[in-house]
């Protein structure tokens, strides 16, 4: 009886802090249809104004855009040169792999706009101009680099070395071995790594700051809300929120899906 | 695990390729532009020439004595600190609650934690705009029951910031002690019950000693996000209260003092590095076992 009890006062608590996590996000999808510019809750009506006002603000949708542009050109980087280090990391042993493993775990701890500024002023001192697509490109993927890493190596951690090696033996080539074997088992690592990445780098803010002429769209956003604050802004964060969300469900269905058809093959 | 990894032959040269795209990225630009920073860290600013070169500490000296400086640094390890205490309390019993659910109660707890974090930060720093405004809801309520007349001030203030980084920092700390206590055994919990323990000795002297290598995590990991957090500094608390990641950025884009940022940048890696490396210390002297691994 007393566990009974005692979990439901657990319970409560969860409720509650479940509560806490979810309010502020809650309340930025209501003020999205207030039909009122001030900033009170609960609105003084209901209106789609907000969402007309920012679909045509133009500078929220170029931003949109080019924060599109990096955030897909990162995360493919930082997708396809962590999955290969991480493979690297779990199935080999050579010269300096704990410092590598320390190294690409780094961008995690040091602050992006520590990252941003380390790059704006070498950027200068070679002479190239600090603001520019590659140059923040290549930036986003550094910091989208760990949570590949890491998503990997969390996908091979049973993963069975033997079956490389049974395929070296029986004549398949390095490449064939990768697409055919290793690829397969780690998909579902790389695939939540990536989309990791690519989150990471639609939000980033401070490292941006250094390399972009303000232009990204989490840089106009926080533009807006420094002088006007309206909804227009929570309209834009709803929809790409939304957007982020049905893509994850979607990315985890078909995961699903694909380990379904893997299982009922004999 | 590690008899199944291969042991190659001294000559393989593929571990080597497959780890070179990687370093492509990271060496140039990661590793080589924290350098940059620490030589410049030494040089001198100068209002015309933007950076002098030189080899002095003078920055350094500037950032400790100088009281503006100081106490930004001060101001926001503290609140560092603050941060990973508020959510090391609040995460411990939601995370000890989470380990006993399975099935469909335990994945919507998970999509409460994980929400926070697919969600952009723009978002729930406008919700929290909302909830904490003169005229939000937090202000509505206190004046609708007859607490206050007037609102309290939240927004633009420490306190509305400390409430935004809580919220925004909470499931990096939720997460490593879920798996920390997650990895807990059971029958250690059902031998000290059986052998007489009560709730509290079996908590302080079982489960809590036990989940301290997650604990530490969760703290080592907030410390270093809050230290670098810019936007919820800028958008939710005050600059009467600065915050190193906005100062950093002032320092160098409106003040144009490049030797001075890059100072503080290193000032800031050096905090979080001082940070990981003492509660690891305090870690393995607290809980010896963890070094087992």
């Amino acid at each position: 009886m007393t566990r009974g009890r005692r979990f439901t006062w657990f319970g409560l608590y969860a409720i509650v802090v479940c509560g806490f996590l979810v309010l502020p996000i809650l309340a930025a999808v209501i003020l999205s249809f207030s039909s009122s510019s001030i900033l009170s809750l609960p609105p003084p009506g209901w209106s789609l104004q907000w969402y007309e006002a920012a679909l045509s603000e133009r500078r929220f949708v170029s931003g949109f855009y080019m924060s599109l542009r990096i955030a897909v050109a990162a995360s493919l980087i930082a997708g396809v040169t962590g999955t290969l280090a991480a493979v690297a990391l779990n199935n080999y042993r050579f010269g300096g792999r704990d410092t590598l493993r320390l190294l690409l775990i780094l961008p995690l701890i040091v602050p992006s706009i520590v990252i941003g500024l380390g790059l704006l002023q070498s950027y200068t001192l070679i002479g190239v101009n600090g603001i520019g697509f590659w140059q923040v490109t290549l930036g986003h993927a550094v910091i989208g680099v760990p949570y590949v890493v890491y998503l990997v190596l969390a996908a091979m951690t049973h993963y069975d070395i033997r079956l490389e090696k049974a395929a070296l033996s029986l004549g398949a080539s390095r490449l064939q071995v990768f697409s055919g074997i290793t690829l397969p088992l780690i998909r579902t690592g790389v695939l939540a790594g990536t989309a990791f990445a690519f989150l990471i780098s639609f939000d980033e803010v401070a490292l941006s700051l250094f390399l972009t002429r303000g232009n990204t769209l989490p840089l106009r956003l926080v533009q807006h809300i420094q002088y006007y604050a309206d909804p227009s802004v929570a309209a834009v964060s709803t929809l790409t929120t939304l957007a982020s969300v049905v893509a994850l469900v979607a990315a985890g269905l078909i995961l699903r899906r694909g380990a379904r058809r893997r299982a009922m093959e004999p | 695990m590690s008899a199944a990894v291969a042991r190659r032959k001294p000559r393989d040269f593929y571990p080597y390729l497959l780890v070179l795209p990687v370093l492509l990225v990271v060496v140039p630009f990661f590793l080589l532009p924290l350098g940059v920073l620490l030589r410049n860290s030494l040089y001198r600013d100068d209002p015309r020439l933007l950076l002098v070169p030189d080899t002095t500490l003078v920055n350094y000296v500037k950032l400790l004595s100088d009281s503006y400086y100081s106490g930004i640094f001060l101001n926001s390890l503290g609140i560092a600190f603050l941060i990973a205490l508020i959510t090391l309390f609040i995460a411990y019993p939601l995370a000890w609650y989470m380990v006993q659910q399975k099935g469909r109660k335990l994945t919507i707890l998970l999509w409460c934690v994980y929400l926070p974090l697919i969600v952009s930060v723009i978002s729930r720093v406008y919700g929290w705009m909302v909830i904490t405004a003169d005229s939000g809801l937090i202000n509505s309520l206190l004046i609708w029951s007859g607490l206050t007349e007037e609102p309290i001030r939240m927004l633009f203030d420490p306190i509305g910031m400390t409430i935004g980084m809580v919220h925004r920092y909470l499931p990096l700390m939720i997460l490593p002690l879920y798996s920390a206590l997650n990895r807990l055994d059971r029958q250690v919990l059902s031998a000290s019950s059986t052998l007489g323990a009560t709730g509290s000795q079996s908590f302080f002297r079982v489960i809590l000693p036990l989940s301290l290598p997650g604990v530490f995590v969760g703290v080592q990991l907030t410390v270093a996000v809050v230290l670098s957090d810019y936007v919820l500094p800028l958008l939710l608390g005050s600059s009467r209260f600065p915050m190193v990641a906005p100062a950093i950025h002032d320092e160098a884009l409106s003040m144009l003092r490049w030797a001075s940022a890059a100072a503080m940048a290193v000032l800031t890696i050096v905090a979080v590095a001082l940070v990981i490396v003492a509660s690891n210390l305090l870690l393995r002297w607290l809980a010896p076992w963890s070094r087992a691994k």
